[in-house]
């Protein structure tokens, strides 16, 4: 299991630091439906160091803030943010050792997943949805799975875990 | 909190689960009130976030501006020396050809920005909002052609539903030959691209392929002759009371980076500006 020492001041730093870097310089990467999520990320990492229901609340706060910047239909965001950082918060009890391996997976999962709600919840077109969900969704999982391995190797002091070598 | 100690799903952590799920369920059925409350997080917590992403947008985007701009003023020093004589006999080589004066269409420029979700493209934020003029169901678009229409605006920025949202809707028709549709987003892809499809063609009417269709100006709210895109093919459509075709859209708001929103009189044309500019 994830060693986890409470120390939520630095978490907390490392999650704004994603927030800055998502507002940033993610724009400057270029080809917005790849480029890692920083927002994902962050909630995602809050998520399994917290209990379902509080991360449940965050995903929602994250998706709202979605919503707000991409309102195609508003809910869809809320509500895929929400399953997703609650499934993370349980998983996490289930199948969440100290592997980067895994933990790298486990995160791009939930940004295909939080992808498939929000198209379907927001009523995606047939042929799009394919292109969105087999092609774009598994680009943007494998690049913010990359990302957060290298956030967790940077920031393992920080976010108190001990990754198995 | 201590975190991972109880593993349990206790009935706070379920009860906390089930509101924000109902809470999301209530924004999708009540959209009016969840553009209101999203309308009010972009002008308070998101404002400092968007306003950094709108800087990091420009610098992306300067340095290619940059050459285009030192291009273009290499281009206009050097034609700036021929002005007089080119600007008569450009008037009168429009005369002989019986053209009209090239529009001149108010516009505000404004910058795209981006966001990392699938549906990404459907709506856009852009960086003008009402200090800039920006008005409700002004038309947004691209030196290609028709992007989408401005739906919320705020003080510094507005949104835009493109003509990927599912529920977009324009009046158009075909040039040459005036037969007139509705155009939307289609169901059917090319390859990864999505499509349009013009909607509510006559039966007796037929469309060859290639031909261009620009927005008609019925309705009000898109000026006549902005191109919306090319006829690449018949749908199939099944109760007979129309023909439906594929149109491979002019403009791919996914990739817009620039845009400009037209400040135009709706019924004014601004086909000719569009035709001048990719006869050029």
């Amino acid at each position: 299991m994830i060693q986890i020492r409470a120390d939520r001041s630095r978490l907390w730093m490392v999650l704004g630091l994603l927030a800055v870097l998502h507002f940033a310089v993610r724009p400057r990467l270029g080809a917005p439906q790849v480029a890692p999520d920083f927002l994902m990320l962050a909630l995602l990492l809050y998520a399994i160091r917290s209990r379902p229901g509080t991360a449940a609340v965050a995903g929602f706060l994250v998706g709202l803030a979605a919503d707000a910047m991409a309102p195609s239909r508003v809910g869809a965001a809320a509500l895929a943010h929400t399953v997703v950082g609650y499934l993370a918060a349980w998983g996490r009890a289930v199948f969440f050792p100290d592997n980067l391996f895994v933990n790298g997976l486990v995160i791009a999962l939930g940004v295909w997943l939080r992808n498939a709600i929000l198209l379907f919840a927001s009523g995606s077109a047939g042929g799009n949805l394919t292109m969105a969900l087999l092609v774009w969704a598994p680009l943007q999982a494998i690049t913010t799975a990359l990302t957060a391995a290298l956030v967790l190797l940077l920031f393992q002091r920080w976010l108190d875990i001990r990754l198995e070598a | 909190m201590a975190p991972g100690s109880d593993r349990s799903l206790s009935r706070r952590d379920n009860a906390l689960f089930v509101l924000c799920v109902a809470l999301s369920v209530v924004m999708l059925v009540r959209p009016d009130w969840g553009n209101m409350v999203t309308g009010m997080v972009r002008q308070s917590v998101l404002r400092p976030f968007l306003w950094m992403q709108q800087r990091a947008e420009e610098s992306r985007t300067s340095r290619a501006a940059f050459d285009r701009l030192r291009a273009e003023r290499d281009s206009a020093a050097y034609a700036a020396q021929f002005l007089p004589s080119l600007r008569s006999e450009n008037q009168r080589l429009r005369d002989l050809l019986g053209l009209g004066k090239r529009l001149t269409i108010r516009y505000i420029p404004a910058e795209v920005l981006h966001q990392s979700l699938p549906t990404d493209g459907r709506t856009l934020i852009l960086s003008a909002g009402q200090d800039q003029g920006v008005q409700p169901f002004d038309a947004v678009v691209s030196a290609e052609g028709l992007v989408g229409v401005v739906r919320f605006v705020e003080a510094e920025r507005s949104v835009a539903f493109t003509w990927a949202h599912p529920d977009f809707r324009a009046s158009a028709f075909t040039q040459p030959g005036a037969v007139f549709g509705v155009i939307a987003p289609a169901l059917q892809v090319s390859g990864s691209d999505q499509l349009l499809q013009l909607k509510g063609v006559a039966i007796r009417d037929s469309v060859p392929l290639g031909t261009l269709v620009t927005t008609s100006g019925l309705g009000g709210v898109y000026p006549t002759g902005i191109p919306v895109g090319t006829v690449i093919g018949q749908a199939s459509e099944e109760t007979g009371w129309e023909r439906i075709y594929l149109v491979r859209p002019a403009a791919n708001p996914e990739a817009a980076t620039q845009v400009l929103i037209l400040r135009n009189p709706k019924n004014a044309p601004v086909g000719p500006a569009f035709a001048a500019d990719s006869a050029s």
